[in-house]
């Protein structure tokens, strides 16, 4: 007799399950963002240096070795970056500052031109003096942004650096013993759930390994595609904005506004006569928009976690609303993780077959134990 | 980390190096192999896995001896495995259902090679993956031949 083991679908109670336990997770790292924006750093620079670090534990260097190696000649780069780029960065702080005032001169001027061309048009914003209400909101806000907005911003940059110097560290370690981890945990698994635990852990890698480098190629298209865009255009520092812009679409829909106000404010700067560049512009990012959610979405990020759209939507909504904008950042790899986990748990709850082999090995177990215990 | 570091690989690196999938591997890729292998403990009688379960794994018996069966039918097994030799290799190739079962009859070592590393091993390291592969289709060739011899035989008969 050979004992069946039906292909196992994941029922209602499993699929609540894993949406409660996604919101308690995000609620719960909420409360230690600290920990989990260098965790998640800690994480994109793990998958990104883990292909290096296989490549020499499989040209026969030991594991430690290998992820010494990977780590010194990485981190020595980012340094070296750091070091070279530090001072020039410090250097141009205050022409940086002239630029975002500029910029945010080019923006409001836009949009100030825009207010009157209606106000010119209809009554109704006309007599609502809409563009002088504007102006003086924003001279207001001009006034006392120094003194009520900066301490807090500074405040903000000195007390989460040393939490992101807290990433390239955890990375290392994740490198180094990230497989001794996995190993550790494979050994306190009975023999009976074994091959299902591997399964567990390939696939949880799977799904975590697939988001994070198809995040990695999803701003590299995106960065590519508006840079390029740009640069036809005509708008200054075409690619730092298409690097900017898709670094900002890693949070779903904020960013994508953001980043898009962020390219008609330059663009209405550099061609404050020409609004026909602001369209154009507006337009680019509309259509780099939808090849991200239709093409690039779908080839990168969405393979991993396969997940119907609608669900992915809400979810996004359910994470905005639990834990903010981490929360919408995080919502959809932690979902993606615990389908993987509560279809396995499910899997392994509802196998009679797998509990009575692991009672049988119990009482194997117990018998040796009390084997010379029993009296005659 | 040493808490967790220490895995009873040296132990058994000799025993791998004479097993009938990994004779024929250099010292240095044993090592390399070594790193994408599972070691598991089973009691005399204990189920290493079932006829009808989804497998991905290959096993290699380290010490000890198992038995190949069909369920509930420990008395007249199909084979019996010793040391070196190996089994599981269609779970790891296919997505198809074990077609026996698998129980210790001594208490048994056994090393693991889970389809994904083997994967792993295929994507970075071709030379050491077309060795256990040719190794692999060595083994199954001989079990079809002596399939063929048996079926012969009991058409003679």
């Amino acid at each position: 007799m050979i004992f069946a083991h039906p292909t196992y679908r994941p029922g209602p109670v499993v699929w609540a399950a894993n949406i409660a336990a996604t919101c308690v997770v995000l609620f719960a790292f909420q409360r230690i963002l600290w920990l989990v924006i260098p965790f998640v750093l800690a994480l994109l620079i793990y998958y990104a240096l883990l292909p290096l670090k296989l490549r020499l534990v499989l040209r026969g260097r030991s594991h430690d070795t290998a992820a010494a190696w990977v780590s010194v000649i990485a981190f020595s780069l980012m340094g070296a970056l750091l070091l070279i780029g530090l001072p020039s960065v410090v250097g141009e702080a205050v022409s940086w500052q002239e630029s975002a005032a500029r910029y945010l001169d080019g923006g409001l001027h836009l949009l100030s031109n825009l207010l009157k061309q209606l106000e010119g048009r209809f009554s109704l914003f006309a007599k609502a003096h809409v563009s002088r209400a504007l102006s003086q909101e924003v001279a207001r806000f001009s006034a006392h942004f120094a003194e009520k907005y900066l301490p807090a911003i500074a405040m903000g940059i000195a007390s989460w650096s040393p939490s992101l110097l807290l990433g390239p560290f955890i990375a290392f370690f994740m490198l180094r013993d990230g497989w001794r981890f996995r190993r550790f945990l494979i050994r306190a698994v009975p023999n009976a759930y074994f091959e299902r635990c591997l399964n567990l852990m390939s696939q949880v890698d799977r799904t975590a390994r697939l988001y994070f480098v198809g995040l990695m190629k999803l701003t590299l298209l995106d960065t590519c595609c508006l840079a390029g865009g740009l640069w036809l255009i005509g708008v200054s520092a075409p690619l730092l904005l298409g690097v900017l812009t898709a670094v900002l679409a890693w949070i779903p829909y904020i960013g994508s506004i953001l980043g898009c106000l962020l390219v008609i404010l330059v663009a209405a700067t550099d061609f404050p006569s020409d609004p026909s560049v602001v369209y154009a512009a507006l337009g680019l990012f509309i259509v780099v928009r939808l090849l991200d959610d239709f093409i690039f979405m779908p080839m990168t990020v969405g393979k991993s976690l396969n997940m119907h759209p609608l669900l992915t939507v809400l979810m996004i909504f359910v994470g905005g609303a639990v834990a903010g904008v981490p929360g919408l950042m995080l919502v959809l790899p932690v979902l993606g993780i615990i389908m993987v986990l509560g279809e396995t748990i499910g899997q392994l709850l509802t196998d009679r077959r797998l509990r009575a082999r692991h009672k049988h090995a119990q009482a194997l177990q117990h018998r040796l134990v009390m084997r010379d215990l029993e009296l005659p | 980390m040493k808490w967790f570091a220490r895995s009873p690989r040296n132990r058994y690196r000799h025993r791998l190096a004479g097993s009938d999938l990994f004779g024929k591997l250099s010292d240095r890729d044993l090592r390399t192999v070594e790193g994408f292998l599972h070691y598991r403990s089973y009691l005399a009688g204990e189920v290493v896995f079932d006829a009808g379960e989804i497998g991905q794994a290959l096993y290699i018996v380290l010490t000890g001896k198992v038995a190949i069966c069909l369920p509930g039918k420990i008395d007249r097994p199909l084979a019996e495995l010793g040391e070196k030799e190996f089994f599981g290799e269609l779970g790891m190739l296919d997505d198809i259902a074990r077609t026996a079962q698998v129980r210790a009859l001594l208490p048994s070592e056994i090393a693991v090679l889970y389809r994904d590393d083997f994967e792993k091993l295929m994507q970075a390291h071709g030379v050491i993956a077309s060795q256990i592969a040719l190794e692999l289709a060595r083994h199954l060739g001989r079990r079809l031949r002596q399939m063929l011899l048996q079926q012969g035989r009991a058409a003679e008969q």
